[in-house]
């Protein structure tokens, strides 16, 4: 696990991102063995994308979006609709979904990137809202309430090899090769300089805009950034479920990006939503079959981690880590002082 | 002059819409001024408030009937008046339970709050649908505050009426309340700086527990008066709450009379978008913010504070 706050050598790559690589490449060949299926391995490594994205925005530069679901939601709508009116290709159609949410979002970021602390949030919300009711209400479009149906798994087409992407399990490769690129692309950047600037203006915005950074230039790009992969996690989701439907797109669905976020300890961890998407997902299905309202106990759970632990599961790993370092110092006698972790 | 008057109906509804989005969100302000917390959790309250009156009025729903057998053979009016008067507190009880989860956040990055209080929305909504099931249920509204008075050939729904009357007057106590009592000075005072309050000898904690019970009861009176208009369901209170953060924003944060001019104005956008385009109504209100937030930064009547670090 390395901590969002601490001095990182910049590399290409962790031992924990190969351990998260060898977990999620290796998933669909174990999943039903443990009792669960295989398009839930598709559903988190979808959310993971999501999340991980929205983590660059939450975790690296503290900015909250409680409205991140609509560009999700229009990632989803780009997928299907450049299938249905444009092309049939998918590159064609994620390429669509990455830009529509991109576009988008950059758009909401101009009028919100120079907004602070809870007016953002505040802002956040009322522009998810929006496009939550515009996709709800334009019914010839989106389909309304009803959704954009029958979106296709489109073959990925390599050139000399096209792969059908229409069995779960090759959809699990597919899902999982957008995540290995998300997650490397994400990783350069938050450890680039420009992922030390966002880190600077989440402890001190002021500061950073004495320093003469273009903080307002910083959040757009964040914010954008972060809407372009939701809108990629959207494009997978219309293609995972055959469909895009508005729900994603509501409060309560952003809120849930946020929750997983949080829970894994998205704040002092790159890897926190990965692990917060993983529990969220478990959780349904494991607490889902023993009780309707599962989210009961889910909510409950997050409020005790609000309020006892809210560097999450990530941010009790480190905690152990930084006991076990001090308890082998202690043994050994070293004198010298740990060395970042 | 003709098209003023076939919008009546539509002014009155936007009127009272607006003028309970104001209370809805004069509540949610008292609590961001004094502690700092967006609580997301206040559109749960708003219908936890709402469905407290349907087991207080309704004789329907089995539990309470039995429980309170002799109390269910009040007439309408009377457990109508019960309801107003109890269902707020009980919400604000629920509502002082939250604050003592809030406390571990105070002087933390305000998300914390944001976040505790998004927990608590999910909890509070299962509950209310654990308790009372998924489908809507409806307040019953004595007879002399329903139907319709027709004037100029037009119906005008008197429940609205009432329900305006009724906000304008919450809202004017609020205000005499705000601005006449020794408790409302200290809640615009702890607003203003809750460190120097606790110097010179408050007991803060104290104050922010009543501040938040009492905007939560704000919440549920505005649920109790709106569940006749838009019925009762579990997801009711993010209908609630997302204008509320609207009128807030647009009235501009930690303004009184902000919050009312943007809930009507909010409101009325509303009522007559609908006259016209129904499924467009609701998304106007976030295009009155956006423009309104684009020209002025602050909202209407906004100042800075202490929430923009």
């Amino acid at each position: 696990m390395t901590a969002p706050g601490s001095r990182q050598l910049p590399g290409w790559g962790s031992p924990a991102m190969l351990l998260a690589f060898a977990f999620f490449g290796t998933l669909p060949l174990w999943i039903e063995r443990v009792g669960l299926y295989r398009y839930l391995g598709v559903e988190i490594l979808v959310w993971c994308v999501f999340a991980l994205g929205f983590n660059l925005l939450l975790g690296y530069t503290g900015l909250p979006s409680f409205g991140h679901g609509a560009y999700f939601g229009i990632g989803a709508y780009a997928m299907g609709l450049t299938q249905f009116h444009l092309v049939a290709n998918l590159w064609v159609g994620l390429l669509a979904a990455i830009l529509a949410a991109a576009v988008v979002g950059g758009g909401v970021a101009l009028f919100i990137s120079h907004r602070r602390g809870i007016y953002f949030a505040l802002m956040t919300i009322a522009f998810g809202q929006m496009f939550f009711f515009i996709a709800s209400k334009w019914t010839s479009v989106t389909g309304g309430e009803d959704g954009l149906l029958d979106i296709r798994r489109l073959p990925a087409d390599l050139g000399p090899v096209a792969f059908d992407l229409t069995s779960n399990l090759a959809m699990s490769y597919f899902a999982f090769a957008a995540f290995v690129a998300v997650t490397v692309v994400l990783w350069r950047l938050t450890h680039s300089p420009f992922g030390k600037v966002l880190r600077a203006i989440k402890q001190n915005e002021t500061r950073m805009a004495y320093l003469g950074y273009r903080v307002v230039a910083y959040k757009w790009a964040s914010f954008t950034l972060s809407c372009a992969v939701a809108g990629l996690a959207g494009g997978l989701f219309a293609m995972a479920q055959n469909g895009a439907y508005v729900q994603v797109m509501s409060l309560q669905w952003s809120g849930v990006v946020v929750l997983m976020t949080l829970i894994g300890g998205g704040l002092v961890s790159f890897w926190g939503p990965v692990v917060g998407t993983v529990v969220y997902f478990v959780a349904r299905d494991l607490l889902g079959a023993y009780t309707e309202s599962w989210l009961l106990w889910f909510g409950l759970m997050f409020m005790l981690v609000v309020m006892f632990k809210p560097e999450g599961v990530a941010g009790l790993w480190q905690d152990l880590a930084a006991r076990r370092a001090a308890r082998r110092r202690a043994r050994t006698g070293a004198l010298q002082p740990a060395a970042g972790d | 002059m003709d098209l003023l008057v076939t919008l009546g109906p539509h002014l009155l509804n936007g009127l009272a819409l607006g003028l309970l989005f104001a209370l809805v969100a004069l509540g949610f302000m008292l609590v961001i001024g004094v502690m700092e917390v967006i609580n997301l959790a206040h559109g749960s309250l708003f219908a936890l408030g709402a469905y407290v009156a349907v087991a207080l009025v309704s004789a329907e729903g089995g539990l309470g009937v039995a429980v309170l057998g002799p109390y269910f053979e009040l007439p309408i009016p009377a457990r109508f008046v019960v309801a107003l008067l109890l269902a707020p507190v009980v919400v604000a009880g629920v509502g002082m339970v939250l604050e003592v989860c809030l406390r571990r956040t105070y002087g933390r990055d305000p998300l914390y709050g944001l976040l505790l209080t998004f927990g608590a929305a999910l909890v509070l909504e299962e509950l209310i649908r654990l308790v009372w099931g998924p489908t809507e249920r409806f307040l019953p509204v004595p007879a002399s505050i329903t139907g319709g008075i027709t004037v100029g050939g037009l119906i005008y729904s008197v429940y609205r009426f009432f329900a305006s009357a009724f906000a304008v007057g919450m809202i004017l106590l609020l205000w005499l309340f705000l601005q006449r009592t020794r408790y409302g000075a200290l809640i615009k005072a702890g607003a203003h700086d809750s460190e120097m309050v606790r110097a010179l000898g408050v007991n803060l904690t104290r104050l922010r527990l009543l501040v938040f019970a009492f905007g939560t009861a704000l919440a549920a009176v505005a649920g109790i008066v709106m569940a006749p208009i838009w019925g009762v369901r579990p997801h009711v209170g993010v209908d609630a709450v997302v204008p509320a953060f609207v009128v807030i924003v647009l009235g501009g944060v930690g303004s009184f009379w902000g919050a009312v001019i943007a809930g009507l104005l909010v409101g009325l956008v509303v009522g007559v978008t609908g006259a016209f385009a129904t499924a467009w109504s609701l998304v106007s209100m976030y295009i009155l913010l956006i423009l309104v937030v684009t020209v002025r930064g602050r909202g209407l009547l906004g100042k800075k504070s202490v929430l923009e670090r």
